[in-house]
């Protein structure tokens, strides 16, 4: 393990045989916990593996060697005696003026040809423009889906497994996640169905849209857009759990805490004729976060 | 004052009664049947009437209302409430949290007795996790319980220093009540909303989060991200440093152990 | 090694390895360069091991990255799982959850590989913030070192991002929200969000291509940029030389350290080692990320207590604090995420990468610098970099306040109100303390003998820009006369 080369200790001095023993003991100790490390591993694998074990082998398999590097390096190593000249970085004024001469006289010769000059540039600059348009491609013009869902008018409301929800299905104090029909994949138009234990207070205009106090509002926030899936019956408010929006679900979902600008849209709903839940057109606004056109 | 509370009693008593019906047919007292209502009163008059009053239409004082009417309370949630010890409450400012239990199970028996003679009210569901079917108890658990308990049962904040809490301790019949009746904050879902199968199964998922399949290794509280910056920063990179300052340390002091060829 | 006969080199070269490297030099010639190479000298100081920290975490990334590709399908066709983990029996999942699923219960050493990597994203950035911070205190980013300044920031956010994709890609419900809020704030830009969204995500949240371009630009496209800038990095420092602290011999002059062979290699080595044995404890012991508690995605469903990786925090902690300022005029809108998502991280690493044209603006210190400042030594950038360090502490805490609230039992809207005071508190009060502490100590050191190198005056009154042609033309007006 010692260099070949190198001249025995010197036999009386008696501190250094005993620190070269000492390292040379680590290293190996370390080496040797490295090689176990390793064996263990593959057993542990070939037994069918196990997580913990697998890291702690692991863990003891890299660290024996890292250890062992390091301590053979402490104690059997050179250290912290070299000196290096630094150079300076920058070019001398010489080989820059040399440079721009060779350049220069380069750049002569290309531009002679003034035509051929600008027609090159014009070329790489289409060619440049032509080469943006392939990123249109990645996703479509963003249009009108991002103000709408697919609630329309006399679409019934279902639960995300798709079955038909009926007025009296939403007991006092509940709280039922509500797609429109056939569209439960709607990202959009995830809708809250709650039904509080005192009396909504309707934004004018929107008496009519809580039949025997069943109120619909988007179940997304209007900060980021995160469920806001925490209904407190007892204070009649909704919490998001992303950023701590608070919604008064009494007083048209406005926020009364948090980060949200927003009151969450409202559905105006009906009870149909079989008691099931129906729109009667869409939101009150577009659902979801804010963006640049939402009011055009 | 007097219109919203009109319309709630009116809104409230064919819904509620309705909905228990459908859920328990007739047997409104199933755990009240054992229960003395004699003793149930003793009971409820020294340690519940301060608050819910004596003939349990609840308590106001000074505009303050000190403890809900118990009308509509019913086997299930006084139960619920009794057996996780959140009631009886020692100061009616108190939020109630989990604490052993203060009665007996013969009290709490007494107890529902009585408290079921004065209104009606969910009975005590019948939650049995054996049939409950685990992927599916997770898929509901994860769809109406996961925004407030937390995907792991934690728990977790609610608005002005409330929270849902930790899972953990439930009891089957417990989780059942709960989502029977919506204690505290919590919203109800009633049968028509998750069927009796459904809360068997949201009930084993439940139990399941208790112990669940730490495969990975030390759970950290099952928290995510947070715990997981907390370590890697104080273990991660804090060992990292210190065997920096073991390789990078001053080695300068140490005698050479091998002259230099 | 200065003589050598003959017959000895040519016992010596008999060996397979020496004959391979001699076959390799006739066709290449490096011998020349490699033996400069190991004759490198490096200062030995504890903080300069901590870029390399960051450098031997991306060595364990790429390692169990790659592992992990072998097993990982992106894709977002409905499959229904069938593993071997009970709870999501028969459950509908996409088809990289359900793979990222199997990937931890029925691959061998597949779990352990998967934490190992996330811890080792973590660590990752982890180390290249304190390495950003150990060049930023001891002013190791002054002339020349601007531009490895800047390709060290870039590094940064590429790293930022990289772990965002990567934990976006397993497609659990804890991951899809954080997707969602990105997609969110890239909404909220002003003009061009609708586009860049649609773009980015191929149609409206959740998109149908999201998990397979993050793919792409996870395992592919960033792995090979953030590759390409930690070499470039690396070939400037030695280009540089490293910096070092003054004193003891060492000047602008020289380097004074160890050699590259053997003794730092080894111990570089041994370091790499053991940075891969610590993710390798975390990775087996402590699990990370356990995506088969927190299901597969919905977009209709949410977990109380949904936090992102610690290094994104601080976006998610601003966008917690920032009060609801939505701005409306025209017909046009820009809604609140705005301010604190995209527009913070832009001033965030604007000005991380103006700093050093920055502080030379403000110093008027354009010198070369190869001797480090010792922070106390700079109080003006130290209490400015501990007030910056603050600040973002403080949107990164925030980012927990939830769980905050339960666990010390507190009102999470208190905890809010507090950590929003304490944005606009805390950093002016820590720059105060720095600077006077920084003082403190500079004081002592004087009493005890230490000469502190000259420190530049700080050009204040550059701050009050409108005076700013005035100045120049008062700058300009004796030049022209002498």
């Amino acid at each position: 393990m010692s260099d070949p080369t190198a001249p025995d200790p010197i036999p009386e001095d008696a501190a250094r045989t005993a620190l070269a023993k000492r390292g040379e003991r680590l290293t190996t100790l370390s080496f040797a916990v490295s090689i176990f490390g390793a064996l263990a591993l593959a057993v542990v694998y070939w037994r069918g593996g196990q997580p913990q074990l697998e890291g702690i082998f692991l863990c003891l398999a890299l660290g024996g060697l890292g250890v062992g590097m390091i301590v053979w390096a402490r104690y059997f190593m050179p250290h912290g005696t070299d000196v290096e000249a630094r150079h300076q970085i920058e070019s001398t004024e010489e080989e820059i003026d040399a440079f721009r001469e060779e350049f220069e006289r380069g750049e002569h010769i290309l531009t002679r040809r003034s035509l051929l000059v600008r027609m090159g540039t014009a070329a790489v600059a289409a060619l440049g423009v032509a080469l943006i348009f392939p990123i249109r491609s990645l996703g479509p013009r963003p249009g009108k889906g991002f103000k709408s869902t697919p609630y329309r008018k006399g679409i019934r409301l279902v639960t995300d497994d798709g079955t038909l929800i009926k007025a009296d299905d939403v007991s006092v104090d509940g709280v039922i996640t509500a797609f429109p029909e056939g569209h439960t994949d709607a990202a959009d138009a995830s809708t809250l169905l709650i039904r509080p234990n005192e009396p909504v207070q309707a934004r004018p205009g929107r008496e009519s849209w809580t039949p025997g106090n069943l109120v619909a509002y988007s179940k997304l926030c209007t900060h980021v857009g995160c469920p806001v899936g925490l209904y407190q019956a007892g204070v009649h408010l909704l919490l998001c759990p992303c950023h701590q929006s608070t919604f008064d679900v009494l007083d048209g979902a406005r926020p009364i805490f948090g980060p949200a600008a927003r009151s969450l849209p409202q559905l105006p709903i009906e009870v149909d004729g079989e008691g099931y839940i129906v729109a009667r057109g869409d939101f009150s606004g577009p659902t979801g976060p804010g963006f640049w056109d939402r009011d055009r | 004052m007097i219109r919203p509370r009109l319309l709630r009693l009116v809104m409230l008593v064919p819904l509620v009664a309705a909905g228990l019906y459908l859920v328990t047919g007739t047997s409104t007292a199933r755990g009240a049947e054992h229960g003395d209502t004699g003793r149930g009163r003793e009971l409820y008059l020294t340690g519940c009437s301060s608050c819910h009053g004596i003939h349990g239409k609840g308590v106001e004082a000074n505009g303050e209302q000190r403890g809900p009417s118990l009308e509509h309370a019913g086997p299930a949630i006084t139960n619920y409430m009794l057996t996780t010890g959140r009631m009886p409450l020692a100061n009616s400012e108190d939020r109630p949290v989990r604490k052993d239990p203060a009665y007996d199970t013969e009290q709490i028996r007494d107890l529902i007795a009585y408290v079921s003679t004065l209104g009606e009210g969910p009975a005590i569901p019948d939650v049995d996790i054996t049939t409950g079917d685990l992927a599916a108890g997770g898929e509901l658990y994860r769809a109406n319980c996961q925004p407030c308990h937390s995907a792991s049962g934690a728990g977790g904040a609610l608005s002005y220093g409330r929270a849902a809490p930790q899972l953990s301790k439930a009891t089957p019949t417990q989780i059942g009540s709960a989502i029977r009746t919506g204690p505290g904050q919590m919203p109800v879902f009633g049968p028509d909303t998750l069927s009796s199968h459904e809360v068997d199964s949201i009930a084993r998922y439940v139990k399941y989060l208790e112990h669940p399949d730490d495969r990975g290794g030390v759970s950290l509280g099952r928290l995510g991200p947070i715990p997981e910056g907390f370590l890697i920063w104080v273990l991660g990179v804090g060992l990292l440093i210190v065997i920096c300052t073991w390789i990078g340390g001053r080695t300068r002091n140490r005698r050479e152990v091998e002259p230099q060829p | 090694m200065t003589t050598t006969s003959p017959a000895r080199r040519q016992k010596r070269d008999k060996l397979l390895t020496r004959r391979a490297a001699r076959w390799l030099d006739a066709r290449l010639g490096g011998a020349k360069y490699a033996r400069t190479a190991l004759g490198k000298v490096f200062p030995d100081h504890w903080s300069f091991l901590l870029g390399e920290l960051a450098l031997y975490a991306f060595v364990v990334l790429l390692a169990t990255g790659v592992y992990l590709t072998f097993f990982f399908h992106p894709g977002n066709q409905i499959v229904t799982y069938h593993g071997s983990y009970a709870p999501l029996h028969g459950v509908q999942m996409s088809e990289a959850y359900r793979s990222a699923v199997e990937l931890s219960f029925d691959v061998r050493a597949g779990l352990v590989m998967r934490q190992i990597h996330h811890w080792a994203a973590l660590l990752f950035v982890a180390s290249i913030v304190v390495h950003l911070m150990r060049i930023f205190f001891t002013g190791a980013f002054r002339r020349p070192r601007e531009v490895n300044w800047m390709i060290g920031v870039l590094l940064l956010i590429l790293a930022i991002f990289n772990g965002f994709a990567g934990y976006s890609l397993l497609d659990d419900q804890l991951s899809g929200t954080g997707l969602r809020i990105a997609y969110s704030i890239t909404l909220s830009i002003p003009l061009a969000g609708t586009w860049l969204a649609s773009l980015l995500f191929g149609g409206e949240f959740p998109g149908p291509d999201i998990i397979d371009r993050l793919y792409v630009i996870h395992i592919l496209l960033l792995p090979a940029v953030i590759a390409l800038l930690i070499g470039i990095h690396l070939f400037l420092v030695v280009r540089h030389k490293h910096t070092q602290f003054g004193g003891m011999g060492r000047t602008e002059e020289n380097v004074v350290g160890e050699a590259v062979w053997p003794s730092f290699a080894f111990k570089s080595l041994g370091l790499m080692m053991l940075v891969a044995a610590v993710l390798a404890a975390l990775g087996g012991l402590a699990q990370i990320n356990p995506i088969w508690l927190y299901g597969p995605f919905d977009p209709a469903e949410v977990s109380s207590a949904s936090q992102p990786d610690w290094y994104m925090g601080w976006l998610d902690g601003s966008l917690r604090l920032f009060p609801p300022l939505e701005i409306r005029a025209f017909g046009f809108e820009v809604p609140a995420p705005f301010f604190p998502g995209a527009l913070l991280a832009g001033i965030t690493f604007g000005l991380l990468f103006a700093w050093p044209s920055l502080e030379a603006l403000f110093t008027g210190d354009r010198r070369v610098h190869h001797l480090l400042d010792r922070p106390r030594d700079r109080p003006v950038r130290t209490s400015l970099g501990v007030a910056t360090l603050s600040f973002y502490t403080v949107l990164t805490l925030a980012a927990s306040n939830d769980v905050i609230a339960t666990t010390f039992g507190l009102s999470v809207n208190a905890v809010l109100l507090t950590f929003r005071a304490l944005v606009i508190v805390l950093p002016p009060i820590a720059a105060l303390v720095t600077y006077r502490l920084c003082n403190e100590l500079q004081a002592r050191d004087i009493a005890g003998g230490y000469v502190p190198p000259d420190r530049p005056r700080v050009r204040w009154e550059l701050l009050r820009f409108w005076r700013w042609r005035a100045m120049r033309r008062a700058s300009r007006a004796p030049s022209t006369a002498g």
